[in-house]
């Protein structure tokens, strides 16, 4: 218990001196920087640039932790007594089968769309959480030399991170919808029945807001975690924008409050959204009428 | 200190960014107390209802909480990028 804590507390100090590396550069600091992506190494590709930057790295370590964990654990051999890594991996399998899967999936799709619906849960929830530990990743303001400085950043705090994730549910929701139904029917089951006067304004309607779902899909998750690490990095940054030191009493417990909140409650809930409007988003195009 | 022109975007940039941020939370503010209420009324009228109904609280106040963040990253493309 003691050595959890201990962890814990070191976390927090690396998050409190994640700002403290633009001011020793001496430069100005300002919280955005923590959301620069440089390239570290890149090859274009036509008129693509692809390459390795911060981003990359924190998607690497989500997949590769969500990948390799969960494969090590159910092929190391599960025992009858868990251990506590094969608990977690048990509580996220429970949790998403009966929270996200059957309380949204309909029957006839449950087996072929809850690896999705599951595996993008337990993705976004460990980028969300590995995005609250300081990572020595920061090459925009060095912590000294060829040190990398720390930095407090969020795979899924990137647009095109969510946006991507956003886009494939609702690809496959439409896809799942006109072969389950046929295309007509499916995109007849948009509209609600209606007089039909009042037809051509809801197709409108449901067409915009059939759009606007990609948009509140990927900006949801997007903003929360960005404004959740943004408010964290401002409040430490305050002390030093301002120049000081009498703020900081006030400006850094403000902030570890905001860093257990959001390490404790959003990144977990905002994972837990995303993966189950996925599921309704499927489901309700699979079964237009409940 | 002249007022320049420059100085007059910046100025109204840092409007933007607090008003806008400001009004944002109007809305969704009212509605997560309205939200977390009707769940106390909820819980005081059927408390085994509680876990069922925290549960839905939390959806809920995660949906309703996106809003502010909607208006809060407007503010910050106004801000930062535009």
């Amino acid at each position: 218990m003691s050595r959890r804590l201990a962890l814990v507390a070191l976390a927090l100090v690396g998050v409190l001196l994640a700002p403290a590396a633009a001011l020793a550069e001496g430069g100005e600091f300002k919280p955005v920087d923590e959301f620069l992506n440089e390239y570290w190494a890149s090859f274009a590709l036509g008129p693509l640039t692809i390459g390795v930057s911060k981003l990359v790295v924190y998607l690497w370590l989500g997949l590769a932790i969500t990948i390799i964990l969960t494969l090590w654990v159910v092929r190391g051999g599960l025992r009858t007594q868990p251990g506590r890594t094969q608990t977690v991996v048990e509580l996220l399998y429970t949790f998403s089968e009966s929270n996200i899967g059957q309380a949204t999936l309909p029957k006839a799709a449950f087996a072929r769309w809850f690896p999705y619906v599951a595996s993008l849960f337990v993705f976004i929830w460990t980028l969300n959480m590995i995005s609250f530990i300081p990572l020595p990743l920061d090459t925009h303001n060095p912590l000294y030399g060829p040190i990398p400085g720390l930095t407090l950043y969020a795979a899924t705090s990137n647009l095109s991170v969510t946006l991507t994730l956003a886009l494939m549910t609702i690809a496959i929701s439409h896809f799942e919808g006109a072969r389950a139904n046929g295309v007509w029917p499916y995109l007849k089951s948009w509209v609600p029945p209606s007089p039909p006067a009042l037809k051509p304004f809801l197709i409108v309607l449901e067409v915009l807001s059939q759009l606007l779902r990609i948009i509140s899909l990927s900006v949801r998750l997007f903003a929360n975690m960005l404004a959740g690490h943004l408010l964290i990095i401002m409040c430490i940054g305050f002390v030093i924008l301002l120049g000081k030191l009498f703020v900081a009493p006030i400006a850094i417990p403000i902030a570890v409050v905001f860093w257990i909140f959001e390490w404790g409650l959003v990144a977990s809930l905002q994972a837990y959204i995303f993966a189950m409007l996925s599921g309704i988003y499927i489901g309700s195009a699979i079964e237009p009428h409940h | 200190m002249a007022l320049t022109d420059q100085g007059l975007v910046d100025a109204a940039k840092a409007l933007a960014l607090g008003l806008g941020t400001g009004f944002g939370a109007i809305g969704p503010g009212v509605g997560v107390g309205y939200l977390i209420g009707k769940t106390i009324e909820g819980v005081s009228r059927q408390p085994e209802m509680r876990s069922d109904l925290q549960g839905m609280m939390f959806l809920g106040l995660a949906l309703t909480e996106a809003i502010t963040f909607y208006a809060l990253l407007m503010s910050f493309v106004a801000f930062f990028i535009a």
